[in-house]
């Protein structure tokens, strides 16, 4: 006797996979109901509230919050000091992602046009394995290397370059008494730190540019710079822009290393962390939390219109 | 006039694989020269070679009598049609065809002109706007082919540009190639597996096997007169009689190749065959033999009286038509 045409369903696992191959959409609906409700309603209902909290005040004399919608709260951001505060984090902040974003292509282009293999194992645990110890570990790690008394400070000593130091560290602003308390350490480490976002979602795009398509840019008479500039650039900036988002927002809500590393001048994240700590002003707490995520959009819309998503 | 590409001894090596092993190879000024061979026989190494993007291990190649040895890819005047057509997908099509110019510094102006003037010259004038994502793949296969012409290279290097199209495109693709071919007057040279392909379209082709070059002909003296084993059965699918069987059938005793077309059936012969499969083809059919434990093929064209398989039979043919092997 021939095997039947139809196999009798045996079991749940059966019965459930013919009900799903009825419906699609219900597998699909089960997959997904738990992180929207995650996204939904945890996330974007604390991110909600937040934004309702910003448009309180508080009362100058109690210290009470009111709540009642005014826009006082915002108006307080602009003033000078708060201004400075936005100021010099998103100046921190792009310079971090402008040279997180040069020391990171030439590694990523290396690690996917050339490493293979135990090259490649080499390279992800390379790029992985700081990001296995703690944030702070790594922080106070640095605080120690640029301190004064530092292994910084030694080297340049022992190679006789400690002018060169000392004429870094003479540079208004961004100088200051040792590289720990510049802003100049603090772009060291926060560059440090942040570098492997960088470095990774840049290498997932520069991985999806055939050969091929670099051979035709040459084989049509591009030099290699020319082949940068209007093949790798911009078949790499949907990368670029994901590991760009990365620095960026990571910096402008960051109040550790600013804490440590620096001369103790305000910074978005550190506002944020003063202002609903110690002072209990949540709603301007709320206000300075609102402005990245502003930032962020703006730049987001920035990037789209330059083109920066065309290759995607 | 020195030849269009030359090769002396070329050698290239891929750590202990020679992918080109000693090739010695001159394509004529203005020809269409298919490189044939099965995958892995240096064919496509070989057209590597003259574009730039792979060094020769030893040997000399020339273009037009310069050694570009020394010459990056940017620097010669040999364009590529590639596999993958590979196309700039964040550039519309205008600007892929004017890519060559654009890098060269032309103005847009004259940029924008000389790509329409290409891609009417490959029948997609009004595309220019369009990205390639939005193209099929014939057309993305003529837009490649118009970008490679765009900066009139002297000589043009296909790689399988017809691999991924169906077949009746495929056919139609071949047509104007060669049609283009002859209006340019630029030298083709064409890289394929499909020995259909090379046989139609080019002048003279040669036949890739382990690296070396197997034959250099014609497609006819390389159809008709196939000088080893592997190009009888890789050009013709030939039937290859070894020594004792062309003895048996008539000839010396040497390695023989008999084309399935002129091998007839017949009642009786000096060898008895048997039927072990019948492949139908449309305009006829293609009897499988077994002689002696040598497989034979036999084309009977359509409206002749076919074999039973497992039947018995003999064959016959022109004397004339056994080509003997001497490099086999």
């Amino acid at each position: 006797m021939p095997a039947p045409a139809i196999t009798q369903p045996k079991g749940l696992p059966d019965r459930l996979t013919a009900l799903f191959w009825r419906r699609p959409r219900l597998l699909l609906g089960l997959l997904l109901a738990p992180p929207l409700l995650w996204l939904g309603v945890v996330y974007l209902g604390s991110l909600f509230s937040l934004l309702i909290q910003s448009f309180f005040s508080i009362d100058e004399f109690s210290g009470m919050v009111v709540p009642e919608f005014t826009l006082k709260t915002y108006a307080e951001l602009f003033r000078a000091a708060n201004l400075d505060i936005i100021i010099r984090t998103l100046l921190m902040a792009s310079t971090v992602t402008l040279g997180s974003a040069l020391i990171a292509f030439p590694i990523a282009y290396y690690a996917a046009r050339f490493a293979k293999g135990r090259w490649k194992a080499v390279f992800y645990l390379g790029i992985m394995l700081p990001l296995w110890s703690s944030y702070l570990v790594k922080v106070y790690a640095w605080k120690l290397i640029l301190a004064k008394e530092g292994i910084v400070t030694w080297a340049a000593g022992v190679t006789g370059t400690q002018s060169l130091l000392d004429a870094v560290l003479a540079l208004p602003v961004i100088g200051g008494g040792s590289l720990s308390t510049s802003y100049i350490g603090m772009f060291l480490v926060f560059t440090y730190v942040w570098l492997p976002y960088m470095i990774l979602p840049m290498q997932a795009a520069l991985e999806r540019v055939p050969t091929s398509m670099l051979e035709a840019s040459a084989d049509l008479g591009a030099t290699r710079a020319q082949t940068f500039r209007t093949v790798i650039l911009p078949l790499a900036m949907p990368g670029v822009i994901a590991g760009s988002i990365f620095t960026f927002s990571l910096t402008l809500g960051d109040y550790i290393i600013p804490q440590i590393i620096g001369n103790s001048a305000s910074f978005i994240g550190m506002a944020v962390y003063q202002l609903q700590g110690t002072a209990g002003n949540t709603p301007l707490a709320a206000a300075f939390a609102v402005v990245p995520i502003l930032i962020m959009l703006a730049y987001l819309g920035f990037a789209k219109r330059a083109g920066a998503f065309d290759a995607l | 006039m020195p030849a269009a590409v030359e090769f002396t001894q070329v050698t290239r090596h891929f750590g202990n694989v020679r992918a080109v092993d000693g090739v010695d190879l001159t394509i004529a000024e203005g020809s269409f020269f298919a490189m044939l061979g099965p995958s892995g026989s240096g064919k496509t190494t070989c057209l590597r070679l003259i574009s730039g993007f792979e060094s020769p291990t030893s040997g000399a190649i020339r273009i037009f009598g310069e050694d570009v040895s020394t010459t990056p890819p940017h620097l010669r005047n040999v364009n590529t049609v590639f596999q993958d057509y590979a196309l700039f997908p964040h550039m519309n099509v205008r600007d892929n065809v004017g890519y060559g110019l654009m890098v060269k510094g032309v103005s847009k102006s004259q940029r924008h002109e000389k790509a329409e003037e290409m891609l009417s010259l490959v029948k997609l004038s009004g595309y220019g706007d369009r990205k390639p994502g939005q193209l099929s793949g014939g057309q993305r296969q003529r837009v490649a082919l118009a970008r490679a012409l765009v900066n009139e290279p002297r000589v043009l290097l296909l790689d399988e540009p017809l691999g991924a199209l169906d077949l009746k495109l495929r056919e139609a693709m071949q047509d104007e190639l060669k049609t283009l071919q002859q209006r340019l007057g630029i030298t083709f040279v064409f890289v394929t597996h499909d020995q259909h392909e090379a046989l139609s379209m080019a002048d003279s082709l040669a036949v890739f096997n382990d690296g070396k070059i197997a034959q250099i002909g014609t497609p006819e003296a390389v159809y008709n007169r196939p000088a080893t084993r592997f190009v009888a059965d890789f050009v013709g699918s030939s039937n290859v009689l070894p020594p004792a069987l062309t003895r048996a059938l008539g000839g010396p005793e040497e390695w023989a190749s008999l084309r399935p077309e002129v091998t007839r059936l017949a009642a009786t012969g000096p060898v008895t065959a048997t039927v072990t499969a019948l492949r139908y083809l449309g305009s006829g059919t293609r009897v499988v033999l077994d002689m002696g434990g040598t497989e034979l093929a036999a084309l009977v064209p359509a409206g002749q009286p076919l074999p039973e398989p497992g039947s018995t039979t003999a064959i016959a043919f022109d004397p004339a038509a056994l080509h003997i092997m001497a490099g086999a």
